[in-house]
């Protein structure tokens, strides 16, 4: 068992937590205050590379893995969670399932302008009646000749608002369901037909944008459907999977700034004559935030490495995903309770850690849909099948 | 073109406290990083790269070779450097260990082996001081052992045709200023030439992510750039006996408490007034 960072891995942190600290973090707050995507951030992203830090470098990818992938969101995420959030919205779910079940014709044609960064993706599945049921949307690809037509209304769509391709979830059997009667397709934002809809005022990752996509009769080669006709759902879950890790490392970083402002703070803040630093209610939250951070870096990297060296994860994805939010989400709720009024002011970026935190509970699967997950797995083993 | 970069490391201001005090510097975290001028260095090696490939002089072509300013335990720097652009990179190892207070006259005489054996070179870039040791010796010593010319303390530096330009803040005595106000000259001396440059100004880009992948993996042409050297094969090992020697260390005072000031903006301006015209008269 060896549990050491390999050099590269080491040395692309560096240059990662530079780039966050003098390029993203600056940003942070008045992106939030303006609700603006950082383009000029992603801009720069692209150009050294991290926007393919996953990816092969025969993909125009930096060839870091999975492990890198996590680097970067834990990085990212602990200065500016708006920023990891387009970052994990274009690589984890976007490019990843053209990468996973695109042709050689589709990743060259697609995946390498999405990992330099020259495009920017969208991984477009959720509808007004189809949120943790995934199963159940209603847009429709009709095949007819050599193309198929889009038909459908999709909604919280991150990164939908600029995404130059997006991959896009539409029934092609009505008569098959989940298994066989739904395909995912490579859409462009420049072919007719597709249309960016409402943009949604949300209560935080506000430096993100999350909108409804129009899809009015758009035409589609076959050539752009991704995967097999029929296999769209699986593809889509295998994608998800991936990406549960990565917003597990992201609720990592979350956690790892909202321990270190209290550390800063519990240093500082004077009360009854001694530093907080001194008072044993607050030696026990630190604690409490250092110990769950502790075991949320070992199950992230733990993942990430069985990824990276091919093994089965999709029951510890889950897991990463579940565990990581909800960690996020407390430390965020305990810097807060440390820091007192100030921590509830604006004017300090503990307020918005908080409400940036809340919605890894909820997106990319609800935690009780990671529930189910993970319960369903262990049932499995046991010889029971769960029914959703 | 041949344009050597000479980098070194220092342990991240941001891991230690200096307690004078206790006499003591705390290290919370043993992480070492660039030292500050030799990254503002590698970046003006790497603009001058820069300059002849956006064809600019096409005659010319650039190769960035970095070596190590003194002894190092490992070749991070030197892969920090190939990764963010260097061509090639030289790891000395052999050197005394006397880490990390570097006897510059000792590193000179294994730079000024290390230059010839790489067959020389047209400019040599280093940053103007070190951040922990205080020293700027170690690019007049090299010029001064290559008996080439020097231009010390540049901001930018831009190299062809057989010269070296570099823009230095200027001294008030050698144009004749009077009082404040800062101005720039632009020193020109032909090459080959060592230019040290000082810390702050050119900002190093980041490194090229697949070359960093590559470069610590030991993979690809990028990796191949790094070659390692046995200093007893450059030097007379006997010869490198240090002229420095360590007797101990001292602190700079703590610094003394501020005093708040209350009143009208009038009232205010006095005390300020009186106290420096007090710190004056001292």
């Amino acid at each position: 068992m060896d549990f050491t960072f390999s050099s590269e891995h080491v040395a692309l942190r560096r240059m990662i937590r530079e780039f966050a600290e003098t390029e993203v973090a600056p940003l942070a707050a008045e992106i939030d205050r303006e609700g603006r995507v950082p383009f000029e951030t992603l801009k720069k992203l692209g150009e050294i590379g991290l926007l393919g830090v996953c990816f092969p470098q025969k993909y125009g990818g930096m060839g870091a893995g999975e492990t890198g992938y996590c680097i970067l969101m834990e990085e990212l995420a602990r200065v500016c969670t708006s920023t990891s959030t387009n970052v994990g919205a274009h690589i984890g779910i976007g490019a990843m399932s053209i990468y996973l079940d695109g042709t050689e014709e589709q990743k060259q044609k697609y995946l390498v302008p999405l990992a330099r960064g020259e495009k920017f993706a969208a991984f477009v599945l959720t509808e007004a009646d189809a949120g943790s049921d995934a199963a159940a949307i209603r847009t429709r690809a009709v095949r007819e000749g050599d193309s198929w037509i889009i038909d459908g209304t999709k909604t919280f769509n991150t990164n939908g608002s600029f995404a130059d391709i997006v991959t896009v979830l539409a029934v092609t059997d009505p008569t098959l369901g989940a298994r066989g009667g739904i395909t995912a397709f490579i859409v462009e934002s420049n072919m007719p037909g597709f249309k960016v809809g409402t943009h949604e005022n949300k209560m935080g990752i506000r430096g993100s944008s999350t909108a409804e996509l129009i899809f009015d009769g758009v035409r589609v080669s076959h050539e752009n459907v991704l995967g097999k006709v029929g296999e769209g759902f699986v593809s889509f879950m295998k994608t998800l999977d991936l990406g549960r890790l990565t917003l597990g490392a992201a609720g990592l970083g979350g956690a790892q700034a909202a321990l270190d402002w209290s550390i800063r703070w519990a240093k500082t803040r004077k009360q009854f004559g001694q530093e907080l630093a001194h008072k044993q209610s607050v030696q026990w939250m630190i604690a409490n935030m250092a110990m769950e951070i502790e075991a949320l870096r070992s199950l992230v990297y733990r993942v990430a490495w069985m990824v990276d060296t091919g093994q089965p994860f999709t029951q510890l994805a889950a897991m990463v995903k579940l565990y990581g939010s909800e960690v996020g989400s407390r430390a965020i709720d305990t810097a807060l309770q440390i820091h007192g009024g100030l921590g509830y002011s604006r004017d300090f970026p503990i307020e918005r850690g908080f409400r940036d935190a809340r919605i890894s509970e909820i997106f990319e699967g609800t935690n009780e849909i990671q529930r189910i997950v993970i319960a369903s797995n262990i049932f499995r083993q046991h010889g029971v099948r769960i029914r959703p | 073109m041949r344009v050597i970069v000479i980098l070194g490391r220092v342990l991240d201001p941001s891991g230690i406290v200096v307690k004078g005090k206790a006499g003591r510097i705390f290290v919370n975290r043993e992480e070492y990083v660039l030292q500050p001028a030799d990254r503002c260095a590698l970046e003006a090696a790497l603009r001058i790269k820069d300059a002849a490939l956006a064809g600019l002089r096409p005659s010319q072509d650039v190769e960035v070779v970095a070596l190590p300013r003194g002894p190092l335990p490992d070749d991070d720097v030197l892969r920090q450097a190939l990764a963010t652009g260097a061509d090639r990179a030289v790891y000395l190892v052999g050197q005394v260990a006397n880490l990390p207070y570097t006897d510059d006259a000792a590193a000179v005489r294994v730079l000024a082996a290390a230059v010839e054996r790489l067959g020389g070179a047209d400019l040599i870039l280093a940053g103007a001081t070190t951040m922990d040791t205080g020293q700027g010796q170690l690019g007049p010593r090299l010029a001064e052992a290559l008996g080439w010319p020097q231009v010390v303390g540049a901001w930018h530096v831009a190299a062809a045709d057989g010269r070296v330009q570099a823009v230095c803040q200027s001294s008030p005595l050698l144009v004749g200023e009077e009082g404040g106000g800062t101005s720039y000259v632009t020193v020109e001396a032909d090459l080959p030439a060592v230019v040290t440059v000082l810390p702050g100004v050119l900002k190093l880009r980041y490194p090229d992510g697949a070359r960093l992948i590559n470069v610590y993996r030991g993979v690809g042409e990028v990796a191949e750039g790094l070659e390692q050297w046995d200093v007893a094969d450059l030097v007379d090992m006997e010869s490198l006996k240090p002229l420095l020697e360590r007797r101990g260390q001292d602190f700079p005072p703590e610094r003394e408490r501020g005093v708040r000031i209350d009143g009208t903006p009038e009232e205010m301006a006095r005390v300020v007034a009186d106290a420096l015209r007090q710190h004056v008269g001292r």
